[in-house]
């Protein structure tokens, strides 16, 4: 069962959001994406990397992937 | 849009349990501290030389392991390895913003690089305080500020506007014309500094504008300066703007506000501690003082990574209180009155200790003062004297004769009975203050300054 940096087990909504995040950090990862994909998924991973920090699911730096 | 909104802008954590709270900064700080061990050839020498290793953190306590980092060790790894020193955690090619502090402290400035993600972080503090002081998307926010490198109100700008509300930038141009735009675009809020909050009311009353009456101002958020807390001073911002007056405060070294007051004006400042961990040592002896006594804040931030801040001492002057102070639900713990001032803003005046901060709540307690200054200096090269400077409004100079004994009884009866000298200067000859106010002068030779 997935849990948040707590140990509590994470609801349906965060599961929803934790994906999201995982999607974007793979496609961060990738090096095939043009300039408009490659710097709005970033944008994009900047604000579920708020996310998933604010309700406590993750922690972690993403300096490595230009974030 | 909803029309009731959630009194908090992250109700999971800002109502978190404080055994929950300490929790979640233990497991933060000990992934910071691991990220700066592996990755900050800074903070790898201070902990090697401490002794300490991440792995030593098995409670909240043991952070007391890690060494105190200051602004002059900072400033000194940047002198050695310009432009930032060895303190940066990961390539400078990642960094998409580049900040410095104000320099009104005198000293070289800090050099500060962010990341998309640590803005959106500085952004996202912003947001705690602006809706915890009742700022939502149909607000229109002004910001009185001039958007230069000192980061001032840039991450608050990016936090209204991520909040939904429609942000005005008030940068380059004259208060006369900051005026009629607040007025034009039917402002709701405004930020600035307290002592440029005062200067808006001055222009207007110019220009025949009330902002009581004449706007639609209801909110003032006030930043940079101690004023926004202190007592006096928030009174009378409030019945200048007809609006309630909330204080927030940051700095530069960190990014972003780290203590906001709530909706319930408690005339304290949450502190965000889900993102920051926030101790108050004795500015001395370096131990913890308990609630209701006056310390030194250190500040570790979760936060920014790209130069990681743990356990820097800040040298600002703050009392907390527990969270059970303010009843608006949150359980974070505030600081009663806001920050104090400066530890090192402290004179020293034939024995006396003297804070601006104390002179300023005294002054302001005159609603006839428009602006003043204080300034020291030597008289005979023996003795030091400290003159209070007072700009009296054009319409109340008649008060001064009276209004002199008051501020000077007042003045010697709250400093152990230091005499201070009161002199009334024209209208309009001291400097006004856009950014953080400078009402402290030293005239003293520098070779034999006291405090």
């Amino acid at each position: 069962m997935e849990t948040d940096v707590l140990g509590h087990p994470v609801t349906p909504t965060e599961e929803e959001l934790l994906a999201l995040y995982g999607a974007l950090k793979a496609l961060a990862g990738r090096a095939d994406l043009p300039p408009c994909a490659a710097r709005n998924v970033r944008k994009a991973l900047a604000c579920l990397w708020q996310v998933v920090t604010d309700l406590d699911l993750r922690f972690e730096q993403l300096y490595d992937l230009g974030v | 849009m909803p029309t009731s909104y959630s009194p908090y802008w992250n109700p999971k954590n800002e109502t978190l349990p404080r055994d929950e709270l300490r929790a979640l900064q233990l497991y933060k700080l000990r992934n910071l501290s691991e990220w700066a061990y592996a990755r900050s050839p800074f903070h790898r020498r201070r902990f090697d030389a401490a002794g300490y290793r991440p792995a030593q953190l098995k409670t909240l306590d043991d952070l007391r392991r890690i060494p105190l980092m200051t602004r002059e060790e900072w400033m000194a790894s940047q002198l050695e390895r310009p432009l930032f020193g060895d303190l940066l955690a990961t390539q400078e090619v990642n960094a998409i913003r580049y900040h410095l502090t104000s320099g009104s402290s005198g000293r070289v400035p800090i050099r500060v690089l962010d990341s998309t993600k640590d803005w959106e972080w500085i952004s996202e503090l912003w947001c705690y305080g602006l809706w915890g002081f009742g700022v939502r998307p149909e607000d229109v926010v002004y910001f009185a500020f001039g958007y230069g490198s000192f980061i001032g109100f840039w991450g608050a700008h990016y936090g209204a506007e991520k909040l939904g509300a429609l942000v005005i930038p008030g940068g380059a141009q004259s208060t006369e014309n900051r005026v009629r735009q607040i007025l034009e675009m039917g402002v709701t809020t405004v930020c600035s500094t307290p002592t440029y909050a005062f200067r808006l009311c001055q222009q207007a009353t110019e220009m025949g504008i009330d902002l009581a009456t004449d706007s639609r101002v209801d909110k003032l958020i006030v930043s940079g300066e101690p004023g926004g807390c202190i007592p006096a001073v928030r009174r009378r911002l409030e019945q200048a703007w007809g609006a309630r007056c909330g204080d927030v405060a940051g700095m530069t070294e960190i990014g972003t506000l780290v203590v906001f007051e709530c909706a319930h004006q408690p005339c304290g400042t949450h502190i965000i501690e889900d993102h920051v961990l926030e101790e108050v040592l004795h500015p001395e002896r370096g131990e913890p003082v308990g609630y209701g006594e006056l310390g030194e804040r250190v500040v570790t931030s979760f936060g920014r990574a790209f130069m990681p801040l743990i356990r820097y001492r800040s040298r600002d002057m703050v009392m907390k209180v527990p969270h059970t102070t303010c009843g608006c639900g949150r359980t974070s713990d505030l600081y009663a009155g806001g920050i104090r001032g400066r530890w090192d803003d402290m004179q020293l005046i034939r024995g006396t200790n003297v804070y601006p901060r104390a002179v300023e709540e005294i002054v302001r307690e005159h609603d006839a003062v428009d602006e003043f200054q204080i300034y020291i200096w030597r008289q005979d090269d023996l003795r030091d004297e400290i003159t209070v400077r007072v700009e009296l409004k054009p319409n109340r100079v008649a008060e001064w004769p009276e209004l002199r004994e008051k501020l000077a009884a007042a003045l010697s009866s709250a400093h152990e009975g230091l005499r201070f000298n009161v002199d009334q200067v024209a209208c309009g000859t001291l400097p006004r203050f856009e950014l953080k106010a400078k009402r402290l002068v030293d005239g003293r030779p520098m070779t034999a300054r006291g405090g």
